[in-house]
Parts: structure tokens; sequence; C-alpha cells
């Protein structure tokens, strides 16, 4: 036994050398866990623009590790707990706060203290936690109530004033039905995953409503219930398509299939990829607002964007920094993949480049600035979020698929939440 | 397992007495077992009495029959037991039925067609179970799927019917989508016993003027009977364990209405990072399957 | 039956027979186009272009047929061959190293005639249901304790949870097919064990063992949940896992793409199939069939 020791001894001692000495003189090798690889459309963008990285820095070689969006979040916990995180990995929604919680995340204030003056507050403000600046914005992607133009017309409505409120919104959901019976009036995610109830919280808030979070009123209350009733509404008037994922109404817009998309910025890349309209096209034909206000007299919208986060078991941070700030904000970078390939908005407040500058002024942009941004309300993210979600997204499609009484859905979803 | 009937198969071999666990030849068997399954097993086991949250840093914790005393009183619990219940039998009876159907109206037809239609009828079990998946999700949609499509043009049907978005309709259409593939292995089952009949036997029932029905019941029937028990075990095991359809086309809902037990401790374990919560209901579900097993067991032996 | 046969009864059909020739030929014409009509789906739409796919009256017969979903597959930026290689690779070793190891235990389990021989089976048997999704978090464990996580390897390891206990089964119960009197003579002659299974026995089994390999290749290749877990870099995903990864991401879901991917991953599965698949049932269910 003791033999078997020393002889293992010895050959990582030596292993240890060999791999000494050429390292000495070789990159550090950041490990880079994204999506951005694991998807045709983000794919060759994001291999540029690591590219462009790895020749500005000559001693940084970076290993991109593609994972899938729907994982992400999964795989990066189960690395954290098994000892073997990346550097650095591409994160959003609840994931982001899911990994802060389980304690593997490096606070980022101490590397990004100057650059974060650069920024716009919105962008980094809800990743300021009290474990300190937990996640590094890369890109802004906040939802609008996107509408079709040409549908508006069809039904006699006013192709430039989108509803103002759910009252005007219902009213014209029925007109746009009576005019075209065939399309999906509303396009809303009404999945059973943590994004949808990302995407339906400001409308749950529009309602009133606060299931969970901070200052939670729970479930069975007349508010959240006003909310399951609407929703009830839309799916027996036939005005929304439950069970589709927000991907797959965004072909069908493009094909002017739907009339009101309640989706993110990044949707008109999509339109105008699938089918092949220029800007101004597609500006005369769709537009974007925010969303119709509710009881509380205002509507709400969600960020749906990315962030970057540095592990703190990274050998290397100086470096993992060196790139975060790269994605974040370097202008060649936002230019190449964060308008051109993910077609969001980077976090920076201003840009030096006038040609950046002018391709994100366009009126879609601009409505976001303006009007969409500054309704962004806050998500209760944390570690509870998903099995919070799994309780009231199962309510909401239980509203929407069966006609078993909105009480008794408001008081199930409280009881699975009070689990 | 009464020892009788292993005492039966015991006499009726040469004697070559050998305790089990030393003959050398299931020994790398074994082995590689008790790695790759008995220590995840074990391992499992154990967990059912922790609590062990992935999420937070704090360390496993010992907390008795808690995990299971909870999980009796979890309501979603109870609904993805049923609905595994309905799912797994649903599926394999009625697939053995229309399995066993399809073989016996294909029993006589030879020549050209017949192998065509034979080739045909099993494809669907080539069909790996993501592509499955996906592909009923997409004829499934309530708008612009095609079953709802060609429902509308028939006239059948007046307006759309959301095939997976009902919480009545949703479990028994991904049964159906789940029948489509597992019906070619009952098929497969029961045309492979038919050709075993010995053709005397056929003969004389043919001689004795017995009807289609008669030769069907008093011959065929007993002929097919331990292939398909033995088959629907197989599929029964495959259907509790059967996670892609599910989760690809509903995710376990609307609601909780398909929420199958590998869907639920899926999510415990990986969405929830609840390990030791998960783990109790594997050890439930082990339990269960262990029961069903004995029970087909019995079955079996009961001929004897 | 023998043609002969048929022909003799003909004449004594009724009218009551030609009724239920009828209702066979109708429930036949139900099972073909129960078969067929997904199938068809799936290829009509991977034959169309991306919004004739997803528009929301459907088109039964694509408009005009583009094999652009194809040509993405073989020339897009996701490396779709390279998921067909590692699905290929990973599954046929996964089965052969299976078979392998499962022969001498299924010799064992059928010939040593120990009382407990076939509990041992039934035990085999057994292990094989517990809930793989509960096994996943444990041997992730030991993947990544071995180093093994995310490498082709590992995910061979966790194919074989499954295949192994399945490959003794079936072989099992092919060589309990074999009649032992067969064995006796080379036994007389003292040949050991092994000798007598790797020159008599296997030979004689050959295709069941071809059979049971294909069956745990494909069982490999349906499997979703552990290459999803055990593969964490996109470029060592298998087929499946790829197909359910890169068709539903944050942008859209391109249902002819996928189905076209649908296609190709069926594909090779369904000529594995259509090579063993009569003999595949027989080795499954060889147990019952042969009244062991």
């Amino acid at each position: 036994m003791a033999r078997i020791r020393m002889s293992r001894r010895v050959l990582m001692l030596s292993a240890a050398v060999f791999a000494a000495l050429p390292a000495m003189a070789q990159d550090i090798t950041l490990t880079f866990a994204n999506w951005a690889t694991a998807e045709a459309t983000t794919r060759d963008g994001m291999e540029q623009v690591i590219a462009r990285f790895e020749e500005a820095n000559p001693g940084i070689r970076i290993d991109s590790q593609a994972i899938a969006f729907p994982e992400i979040g999964r795989q990066m916990v189960l690395r954290i707990r098994s000892g073997n995180p990346p550097d650095v990995a591409q994160i959003a929604g609840n994931d982001t706060f899911l990994l802060a919680a389980s304690g593997g995340l490096q606070a980022l204030d101490d590397y990004a203290g100057e650059t974060l003056a650069t920024l716009k507050p919105g962008s980094y403000a809800p990743f300021q936690t009290e474990k300190g600046l937990v996640a590094m914005p890369w890109n802004q992607a906040p939802a609008g109530f996107w509408f079709s133009r040409d549908i508006l017309k069809g039904a006699g409505l006013d192709p430039d004033n989108p509803p103002a409120t759910i009252e005007d919104l219902n009213a014209a959901m029925a007109k746009v039905k009576e005019a075209y019976p065939d399309i999906i009036v509303l396009g809303m995610d009404t999945t059973n995953r943590a994004f949808s109830l990302q995407s339906n919280w400001p409308w749950m808030r529009a309602f009133g409503a606060l299931p969970i979070g901070e200052g939670a009123t729970g479930a069975d209350t007349p508010e959240m219930k006003a909310y399951l009733g609407w929703m009830r509404m839309l799916a027996q008037e036939g005005y929304i398509d439950p069970g589709r994922k927000i991907g797959e109404f965004r072909p069908l817009i493009a094909q002017g299939q739907v009339a009101f998309l309640w989706d993110q910025v990044l949707v008109q890349g999509v339109i105008q990829n699938a089918s092949g309209i220029d800007d101004a096209t597609f500006n005369a034909q769709f537009g974007v607002a925010p969303m119709p206000a509710g009881a509380l007299g205002s509507g709400y919208s969600f960020e749906g964007g990315h962030q970057l986060v540095m592990f703190d078991k990274s050998a290397q941070k100086d470096a993992a920094w060196k790139f975060i700030n790269y994605l974040a904000t370097d202008e060649a970078a936002a230019k190449l993949y964060t308008v051109d390939t993910n077609r969001s908005i980077p976090p920076a407040a201003s840009f030096a480049d006038p040609e950046l500058a002018a391709s994100l002024d366009t009126p879609v942009i601009e409505a976001f600035s303006t009007s969409i941004i500054p309704t962004i309300t806050p998500e209760p993210f944390g570690p509870d979020f998903a099995t919070a979600a799994t309780a009231i997204m199962a309510g909401v499609q239980e509203a929407v698929t069966s006609d078993r009484p909105i009480d008794d859905i408001a008081a199930d979803i409280q009881s699975q939440l009070d689990r | 397992m009464r020892p009788g009937a292993a005492k039966k198969a015991h006499l009726s071999r040469p004697m070559r007495g050998r305790a089990p666990l030393l003959d050398g030849m299931v020994v790398p068997t074994l082995i590689v077992l008790a790695l790759i399954i008995g220590y995840p097993v074990v391992s499992t086991l154990m967990l059912s009495v922790q609590q062990y949250d992935l999420i937070n840093d704090a360390a496993p914790s010992y907390v008795g029959m808690r995990n299971f005393s909870d999980i009796a009183s979890d309501q979603i619990f109870w609904t993805a037991v049923k609905n595994t219940l309905i799912y797994t039998f649903g599926t394999v009876f009625v697939a053995a039925f229309l399995g066993a159907a399809m073989a016996l109206m294909l029993e006589n037809l030879n020549g050209p067609f017949g192998n065509a239609a034979r080739a045909i009828v099993v494809s669907p079990w080539a069909v790996p179970f993501v592509v499955v998946a996906f592909l009923f999700r997409f004829i499934y949609m309530q708008k612009g799927g095609v079953l709802n499509a060609v429902l509308m043009h028939l006239g059948i049907i007046e307006a759309p019917i959301p095939w997976l978005n009902d919480s009545d309709l949703a479990l028994p259409a991904i049964i159906v989508a789940n029948i489509w593939t597992t019906t070619p292995f009952f098929f497969l089952l029961v045309a492979s016993s038919l050709s075993g009949i010995p053709d005397a036997v056929l003969e004389s029932a043919r001689v004795d003027r017995a009807g289609t029905w008669a030769t069907l019941y008093h011959i065929k029937l007993p002929y097919m009977r331990n292939p398909l028990v033995i088959g629907s075990l197989l599929m029964i095991i495959a259907n509790f364990n059967d996670f892609a359809k599910v989760w690809v086309m509903t995710q376990g809902g609307p609601g909780f209405s398909t929420t199958t037990l590998v869907v639920y401790v899926y999510r415990m374990a990986f969405e929830n990072f609840r390990l030791g919560y998960a783990s109790a209901l594997g050890v439930i579900w082990l339990i269960l399957l262990l029961v069903t097993a004995a029970l087909y067991f019995r079955l079996l032996r009961g001929r004897d | 039956m023998t043609d002969a046969g048929r022909q003799g009864f003909r004449h004594r059909q009724s009218a009551g027979r030609r009724i239920g020739r009828g209702l066979q030929f109708a429930g036949l014409g139900f099972a073909l186009l129960w078969t067929l009509a997904p199938l068809y789906w799936m290829v009509a739409t991977s034959l169309k272009t991306e919004l004739e796919a997803t528009q929301l009256d459907p088109t039964l017969f694509p408009h005009s047929i583009t094999l652009q979903n194809y040509t993405g597959l073989a020339g897009g930026s996701l490396p779709f061959m390279q998921f067909f290689v590692n699905s290929v690779l990973t599954c046929l070793v996964a089965a052969i190293v299976a078979v392998v190891i499962a022969i001498p235990a299924a010799y064992a389990l059928s010939r040593a005639k120990f009382r407990a021989a076939s509990q041992v089976g039934y035990l085999i048997l057994i292990v094989r249901m517990f809930p793989m999704v509960v096994l996943l978090a444990p041997l992730y464990l030991i993947l990544l304790t071995t180093g093994l996580l995310d490498t082709h390897f590992g995910l061979i390891v966790g194919y074989t949870t499954f295949g192994l206990p399945f490959a003794v089964w079936m072989i099992k119960g092919f060589i309990d097919a074999v009649p032992i009197e067969i064995e006796e003579a080379a036994r007389v002659d003292g040949y050991p064990r092994w000798q007598i299974l790797l020159r008599i026995v296997v030979p004689l089994i050959y295709p069941g063992l071809i059979t049971t390999g294909i069956f745990v290749l494909m069982e490999a290749w349906n499997n979703l949940i552990y290459p999803l877990t055990f593969i964490t870099t996109l470029d060592k995903q298998t087929l499946p896992a790829a197909l359910q990864l890169t068709f539903t991401g944050q942008f859209k879901t391109d249902w002819g793409g996928m189905m076209a991917a649908s296609v190709v991953t069926t594909l090779p599965l369904m000529i594995a199939f259509f090579t063993v698949q009569r003999s595949m049932v027989r080795g499954l269910t060889a147990g019952s069939v042969t009244g062991t």
C-alpha cells in the first residue's frame, strides 16, 4: 500500500513538473460556459468575438463550453457543488440569483468599480445584492408589448396607438378576433417553466397581484384571482394559444399571424431574419409599446437580458475579469455580438463609436429606452423561485385550460407555496 | 418466487451445484453492476433519510423519516403516482391490444403486400423518443397543428381542440403518442408467438371446424399469453422510466395533469435541487415497481 | 399455414367470413394510416420552408419542396455531423461492452443450476427498474471524482447501467434455447467452461448477440437524460440530446429544421432495427417462450 502511495506521489510530482514547465511560457486558458455557441443564431457571432478577444489578449485563450440555454443553471449548480465550475459563465433570469445563493460566485465590486460608472444604472442595479455585485450585465433585453400595425388597421383600430389600458386591450382583442378569427390575437408564453413566471410576472403585477417575493400578499387574493380570471377569459375567447413557448410565436408574427405579442426586444431580429424585411418595412409593419396599464394604473416589464458571472473557484480572476469586461463593454464586441447577433441592448450609457450609436438609434430601441425600461419591475428571484414558478404557472395553466373555480385554483397555488 | 417452482426447475436439469455469488463467470458482471448501480442505489437509500439541498452550502443532515412523511402529505406526489399508473398501464394495455390485433390481422397475409404492411407497422418502434415527442407536440398544436387542421377540414370538429393544453385531454394525448411507439413491440411479440404455433395444432382446429373466434380463444391465446405477460412487464418498466415524451410535450402541465413520477423527481432533484426528498421519492418508486414485478412473476408462475 | 392448406379451405368461406375479411382489411387500412400519418408529417415538414412549416393553417403537402433544412444541418454553424458521430460511437461501444460483459454471466445463470439462479436472473432485471433519474446524481458524482464527466467514456458507463442488466437477461434467454446436450461431448472431453462457452455456445447464439447489441444500442440512442446530464459541452453531445437542446433555444423553434434533424436521427435506428427486428423480440421474451 505504502509503495503504491509512494509511486503515485512520484507520478503526481513528475506530472506537476511536466505540466509546469511548458505552462510557464504558455497561455492562460479560461473556461467560458455559455449558450451563445450552442445556438445556430448566435454561434458564429460569439465565436468571432472570442477570436477577437484572443487576438487582442495574446496571453489568454478562451475554452468555450457550449451548454444549452435551459440546462445552464442546473449545470452550473452541479459544477459549483462538485468543485469544477468554469471561470466565466453566461447566465440569465433566475439562474443568476440561484448561483448567487449557492455561494459559488465571485463578487465583482472590486473589479467593476470604475466600469459601472459608464453603464446605465438600471442595467446593473438588480445584481447588487447583499453579497455584492454578483453579475455583470452583458446585454439588456426587456419585454415590450409588440403589435402588428397591419392587423390593427384591418380590425379598424389605430395602427399607431396600441391599447393603453387592459380594458382597451380587451376591446381591441375582441375587434381583432372579429376581423381575423383564425390568427393568434395575443401571444404569451404559458408553459410551465421558470421563464414563464418571469415573463408573466409583469402581467400579475399589472393586476396588483404579488404572490411571492418582498411584501408578498400571496396567491389567494382578489388581485391574483382577477389576473387568473382575465387569463381564463383570454383562453375562452380564443385570444391566446396556450402551451406555446415564446419562441414558437416569433415565426408566426413574422407571417402576420399574431396581432399582439408580449416579447423581448430581440424579437425584431428574429422577425427580420424569418421574413427578410428591412428596417424601414419592419417599422412600418410593427411597433412596440409599454404593457397596457392595469388596476394599479401602470403596466410593467421584465428584464430578460443576459449576464456574465465569475466563479470564486477561478484561479485566474484578473484574466476572467478582462474577458467579462471585454464582452460587456468593448464597443466592437457590443456591435458584433450584442447588437448585430443577439439583437439586444448593450448596458453602456453612451458610445464613442458613432456607427454603434446610430445602430441603436431606432424607433424600437427608442421606445424601449424612454417608455418601457422605466416600467421594469423587480422579479422575486432567488432559490425558491423555480418551486414557486412551478406552483404558480401550474395554477395559471389550470385557469387557462380547465373550468375549475378560480377561487379553488388560487387557494391551491397558495397551499403549494406554503409547503 | 415460490421455492417449489425453483426446485422443479432445479431438478429437471443436470446438477452442477455452485453457489451463485461464487461462480466466477457471474463475478465480472456483478462487479460492474455493483459499481455503476449498486453504489448509486445505496447512496440513494442513504440520501433518502437526509436533507440535502444542493443549493445552499449546508452539509447533508440526517432527518430520519421526515422526507417520507412529507411525501405522504404531498398532494402532487399522489397526483404523480396516479398519472404514472394511468400513463403506464393505459399505454401498455392499449398497445398490447392494438399490437395483438394487428398481428392477428396480418397473420395470414403473405406476399409483397403483407411484407410491406408488416414492415410499416413496426417502423414507429425505431423512432427515437425525443423525435416522437417533438413530432406529436407539433401535430397536436392547437393552432397550426395538423391534427386539428385535418379534423376541421373534414368537418368533424368546429373549433380547434387544445389537445395538450386541456387538463383532461393532455395525459390521454401523450398516451396516444406513446401507444404509437409501443404498439410495434407488441405486434412483433404476438406475431412471433403466433408463428411459433405448430401447424398441426391449427390443422386439427380446422378439422374440428372451430370458428375463427374459438380458434383464437382456445388455440392462439394460450400461445400469446406468456410473451404478452413478459412483454408487458418490460414495457411497464420502460414506461415508468419514460421521461422524454412528457418532458418535451408538456413539462408535466397543464397544471400537474401530466406530471408523472419521473418528471416530479427530475424537478425536485434538478430544478429545486432537493436531493434528499428526490431520493426518498426514488425509494418509494422502487418499492412500487418491485410490487408490480412481484405480481407479474406470480402471474407467470401461476401457469405451471 | 401453408398456401395449399388455405386453398383447400377457400370454398368453405361463408358470407360471415367475407365480412370478416372486409373487417380485416378495414382494420389494416386503419393500422397503416395510424402508423404512416405521423411519419409522413415528419418527412413532409422537413421538406418545407421555414415559414411554410410554421404557418397557422398547415399545408398537407409541401408547396415547394426544399432541401434547405437538410443542407442547413450539414452546413450550419452547429456540428450536426459531430453529434451524429458522437451518438454512433458511444452507443456502439456501449452495446459491445454490455454484450461482452454479459455473456459469461448469462451463461452461468443459464447453465449452472444453483438454486438461486433464477432469483439472480430476476434480480438483474429488477435492477433495470430502478429509476434512471434517481441514479443520476450519484452517477454524476462518480463520474466527477473519476474525471470522466463530460467524456464519451463516462457516457458509455452511464449507458451500461441499463444496457448490462438487459443484455444479461436477453442473452440468458438465447442460451436457454441451446440444448445442453450439445455441450456434453466437450464436457466429457474435459474442456473448461470458458472454452465451452467461447467455442460452442457463442457461435450458436451469434445472431442473438447481435440482436442484444442492437437492442442496447437502440436504448442508448433513445436515452435523453444521461447525455443531458453527463455531457456538458455541446460538441460532445449526442444527436437526440442536441436535437432537444439546439432547436428549442432562446430565439425560436424551427419546426422544419427540427423535423429534418428528426429524420436524420431516426434513420440509423430504423436501419439497425430492421436488420434484427424478429429475433430481437424473441430474445426479449425467450425466457417465457421456451418455458423456463
